[in-house]
């Protein structure tokens, strides 16, 4: 369960979340929808406990993320790149983590299976593609088994096959009961997998609800997601 | 407390570059005695070098790369980039994603660097010392423990000292740039020691004071008394990094 209340930041002059509040439940799918710099990956950095807000509360299983004990355990993230130092091998990597939430090292070895980099757990992480970054950043979120998961673009820079994979991965996972927080600016994967969807412009949400919900009358949440961010075509690109 | 502690040692250990500190430091003061025998026996025949109680302790400076690299990249690698792919991705994101907690995050990596540098300056001491012994020995004075334990502090203090200025500047360039100049090109301190007697008290020159004894020095300052000030430096910018670590948004 993920809980965030009244969030609002500022960096540097600018605001850049304005009391930012929704929910992901357990179980459930939650995308988190919205054009880039509109706040979504501030907001799971808040989460996370990466920065800072000004004001709001960020709970995760009712606790601040900087509370928990063992976070990985709890909690599982998956941010921009993968996390490991170019020069460390896959494995060294997921160790160390491992290591200091006091998991086995054989945790290692098992969530590198999952996310099927078995055969490069020797290479460093320098030379991995995207797509093997993403991966290995997954594998790194999965060591501690947690509950909640809480995932930013997690489908940039995967193949289709990839892509299908981290889709059916994330419904699984939703379907043991885990809590999945996503975020994205693709409309079209997000309305493949989410049960929830939260939009969110220029730092404000703007709709909430479940994807019948915030579709609404509108033909695709392609199409509801343009008239609720009031893009306009051609407009900034 | 003490699986965050074997992390760290594992990450930094896990760095190519902190094996180039490693061995460099370690070997570099040996090195220089093996290299300097012949001129030294010379000197010492000919009586140009007359107080020896130094040799050997003063010979361990420029094996002080070992700890200045270590201290920075404990921190700097955290910052470095992790891809073209995703420029703004650095391993630090992995790191308080999984331990949170930043005072004991810092705690663990002190504990851990500590741990690495005074193991380094352990062996590099004994090897050093050890081989002067052997080469200049009958010339030589066996130096006392406390001196040899000093010379480690030292080490230790100095790696400290460049962690914490990486803590500040968040980068490895900068403070290693600064701090590999200032001990091996042109020791601005030192420099600035000529111009005032304040300068005594910097912390890579008060902090020489804790072992050697060699007499070139403006203010006469306790081994004890050095000690204390090289720590009270590194202990402000340990606190100013820290309390920086803190605050900042990732």
């Amino acid at each position: 369960m993920i809980t965030i209340d009244r969030v609002s930041k500022t960096k540097g002059r600018t605001q850049i979340l304005y009391d930012v509040s929704f929910e992901a439940r357990p179980g459930r799918v939650t995308g988190f929808l919205g054009p880039n710099g509109a706040g979504k990956t501030s907001t799971l950095r808040i989460l996370l406990g990466l920065d800072r807000s000004q004001s709001g509360t960020a709970l995760i299983c009712g606790r601040p993320y900087p509370k928990l004990d063992r976070p990985l355990t709890t909690v599982g993230a998956l941010l921009d790149g993968s996390g490991a130092h170019r020069a460390r091998t896959a494995r060294a990597h997921l160790r160390w983590v491992a290591a200091s939430n006091g998991l086995p090292d054989s945790r290692a070895d098992e969530v590198l299976e999952v996310v099927g980099l078995t055969g490069h757990a020797r290479k460093r992480a320098g030379r991995f593609s995207l797509g093997m970054s993403r991966r290995l950043g997954l594998a790194t979120a999965l060591l501690g088994d947690p509950e909640v998961l809480v995932l930013d673009e997690p489908v940039n820079g995967l193949d289709p096959a990839g892509i299908r994979w981290m889709r059916e991965f994330l419904r699984d996972s939703a379907a043991q009961g885990r809590t999945v927080l996503l975020s994205s600016h693709l409309m079209g994967e997000l309305a493949e997998i989410a049960d929830d969807v939260i939009v969110i412009d220029k730092g404000r949400i703007v709709i909430h609800g479940d994807l019948a919900e915030v579709t609404g009358d509108h033909r695709t949440l392609e199409d509801a997601f343009l008239a609720l961010t009031a893009t306009e075509a051609g407009g900034p690109w | 407390m003490v699986s965050l502690v074997r992390a760290e040692l594992r990450k930094l250990l896990g760095l190519p570059t902190a094996w180039v500190g490693l061995v460099l430091g370690t070997l570099l003061a040996p090195v220089v005695v093996l290299l300097n025998a012949p001129y030294t026996r010379r000197a010492i025949a000919a009586g140009t070098l007359t107080d020896t109680s130094d040799l050997g302790l003063r010979d361990l400076g420029i094996g002080l790369i070992g700890p200045m690299v270590l201290g920075v990249i404990v921190v700097s690698s955290e910052y470095t980039s992790t891809g073209k792919d995703a420029p703004g991705a650095r391993q630090l994101t992995a790191t308080l994603t999984a331990v949170p907690d930043r005072l004991r995050l810092l705690a663990a990596k002190t504990t851990a660097l500590v741990l690495v540098v005074a193991a380094q300056a352990s062996v590099t001491a004994v090897v050093t010392l050890t081989l002067t012994q052997v080469l200049h020995g009958e010339h030589v004075p066996a130096p006392a423990l406390t001196r040899v334990a000093a010379a480690v502090l030292y080490w230790t203090l100095t790696a400290l000292l460049a962690y914490a200025i990486a803590l500040i500047t968040r980068n490895g360039i900068v403070p290693l740039t600064l701090l590999i100049i200032n001990s091996s090109v042109v020791s601005v301190s030192y420099l600035l020691t000529k111009v005032t007697d304040l300068a005594a008290y910097l912390p890579d020159i008060v902090g020489a004071r804790m072992f050697i004894r060699g007499a070139d020095f403006p203010v006469a300052i306790a081994p004890v008394t050095a000690g204390l000030v090289m720590t009270a430096w590194v202990v402000a910018l340990l606190a100013v990094g820290a309390v920086l670590f803190q605050r900042r948004d990732v």
